[in-house]
């Protein structure tokens, strides 16, 4: 890479963590290091609550997603906006009215103690785990990309995170969040424009060959249980999934308590409602508009380089023969693509198809080859946007581009370690092991998780290839009990609800949820939410009624 | 008209502009 784009990513790095250095004068005390003295203006928790939400991996991974699978993934934030309408009217006036620092916090008010630190520690196992697979993501691809050691990359965006959110607290990840949030956007549109730009047809007719494809159907109204990516499934699991997230997970919760006021706390969530559906289209339509360029320019076979190099040294007959049909298939659909492109008609649409398939299937065989040489999954998706902001972006756009993947890496896991440390904290050493002390004892307790948590993500991140099956073990754990948390809030919110009932049916919940999982029916992760929060929400009213009988 | 209201309505309208022009789209390109 030039150095004039290297020179953009150390201003950016730069940036973040003098700024991160001069947010440490507000914390000074507890409330203004997990909290931010609740002074926040609504645009920027707004702003920190989107930026936390878009990692590196939905900047990498989602655009690569958008070049093979075109649009339907933007279904999945079909419930965003009414979950944020929702959790505005419901959930967030008793979290932020209750003044606490945790979400789980309010449950022992509610309900006791055991609820709280239950809860709180699932958050603990399961955000932990995933801290580290936001720094591995992106490492793995940067270290295949640039050939580093995979050590060096989660260096380079574990440690600067690590500073400014040990030293600034919440208030330096909030503003850190909005700097970031302004990088990525511009980095997107750079992307937009200049892929447009690259195009050698009308965008209206490159636009129809990728409808050819079936990239543009965003819509699936089928009505299937095992189908991912429905428009019911986004609509009612989405809108239990986001639920779920915005209104129990602390890395979200923990921002709007930071906001001035409820009204104030409503309004950053709505900021969500209003732009994550657009931005969502926007990263996909990057994604295909890439498909559309490598249409009319040379693509490569397999675009992670490392899988590529290695496929060629332990198999290099085989590897020939691959690249052989590759390019006979690319000269093909090349030809297929310019003739579709300016004779208008179905049958040069559907000559693109067939030849675009023809070629689909030699990169199926290229990655069977590749998994097999290297002996781990390939992931090429997330390979399709940097291989193509490194060859082919103007000087200077590479550099926006990684300073925005890192600044996306960087906003998700400073949120992930403040709330971390906050529940570690609140929740268990304030809780249970010292409940008197001075402000200054606890900020120093405070700091010191979030730089133990900081480690203990990069160690995970290290080692995320050989901890594989490890790390998905545990996001499926996660996934068990994100709906049946939610359970726990929504039964909060009624008045006959019991203790007993809560922490029954969190349990109840959970092994609802293991059971659809590892058992039969199989139904898609996105309908476990449902499920686990109408369990626990069945089961904790249920043995709650002999309360109201005896009352 | 209340302020969460106001809001909550230009929420609405900016998901349904979104999802026409998604919908228009796939029903100008998709064959």
């Amino acid at each position: 890479m030039h150095w004039i784009n290297w020179l953009i990513v150390v201003v950016y790095l730069l940036v973040v963590i003098v700024d991160g250095l001069r947010r440490t004068r507000g914390t000074k005390n507890i409330e203004g290091y997990f909290l931010a003295s609740r002074r926040l203006p609504w645009w920027a928790v707004g702003l920190s609550v989107m930026a936390t939400q878009l990692s590196a991996i939905t900047l990498i991974g989602t655009t690569g997603q958008g070049a093979t699978d075109g649009l339907r993934f933007v279904q999945f934030y079909f419930g965003l906006p009414v979950a944020m309408v929702l959790l505005g009217v419901t959930l967030v006036p008793f979290l932020h009215g209750a003044k606490v620092y945790t979400a789980y916090e309010y449950l022992e008010r509610r309900f006791d103690a055991k609820t709280r630190s239950l809860t709180s520690l699932l958050f603990l196992l399961s955000r932990g785990m995933s801290a580290g697979t936001i720094i591995a993501a992106p490492s793995v691809v940067l270290s295949a990309i640039f050939g580093w050691d995979i050590t060096w990359c989660v260096l380079l965006i574990g440690v600067p995170t690590i500073i400014y959110t040990v030293l600034g607290g919440v208030e330096a990840v909030a503003w850190a969040d909005v700097k970031q949030m302004v990088v990525i956007v511009a980095a997107l549109f750079a992307l937009v424009a200049v892929l447009m730009w690259r195009l050698p047809v009308p965008v209206d007719d490159a636009f129809r060959l990728a409808g050819a494809t079936g990239r543009l159907r965003v819509f699936d109204f089928s009505f299937s249980l095992t189908e991912t990516y429905t428009f019911w499934s986004g609509i009612l699991g989405g809108t239990f999934l986001m639920l779920s997230y915005f209104g129990t997970d602390q890395s979200q919760v923990q921002r709007y308590l930071a906001a001035r006021s409820v009204d104030e706390a409503r309004s950053s969530l709505l900021m969500s409602a209003y732009w994550k559906i657009p931005l969502q289209a926007l990263i996909l339509i990057i994604g295909v508009l890439v498909f559309l360029f490598y249409t009319f320019a040379p693509a490569p076979m397999l675009y992670n380089p490392r899988h590529d190099a290695l496929l060629r040294e332990k198999q290099p007959a085989a590897y020939a023969a691959l690249e052989s049909r590759h390019a006979a298939a690319l000269a093909g659909r090349d030809q297929a693509a310019r003739e579709a492109a300016t004779v208008k008609g179905s049958g040069p649409l559907l000559a693109f198809k067939a030849q675009n398939d023809a070629l689909d299937a030699v990169r199926k065989d290229a990655l069977a080859a590749a998994a097999e040489a290297s002996g781990e999954s390939s992931r090429d998706v997330n390979y399709i946007i940097p291989r193509f902001v490194l060859d082919n972006l103007p000087l200077g756009f590479a550099g926006v581009f990684l300073a925005a993947v890192l600044a996306a890496a960087m906003s998700s896991i400073a949120a992930e370690l403040n709330s971390l440390a906050t529940a570690s904290v609140v929740d268990f050493y304030q809780r249970w092991y010292r409940k008197e002390d001075t402000d200054a004892h606890f900020l120093t307790v405070g700091r010191i998780a979030t730089a133990v948590w900081g480690c203990f993500a990069m160690v995970v991140a290290t080692y995320a290839a050989t901890l594989g099956s490890l790390i998905e073990v545990v996001n499926r754990f996660g996934s068990f009990f994100y709906g049946s948390i939610l359970g726990v809030f929504m039964l909060a919110m009624v008045k006959r609800a019991s203790a007993l009932g809560a922490f029954v049916g969190l349990l109840s919940g959970m092994g609802a949820v293991a059971a659809v999982s590892f058992g039969l029916p199989q139904v898609s992760f996105l309908w476990h939410n449902v499920i686990g929060a109408v369990v626990v929400f069945a089961v904790g009213m249920l043995l709650s009624l002999p309360k109201r009988a005896a009352a | 008209m209340s302020q969460f209201k106001r809001t909550l309505v230009r929420v609405l309208v900016i998901q349904v502009v979104t999802l026409v022009l998604l919908w228009f789209l796939q029903a100008r390109y998709t064959t």
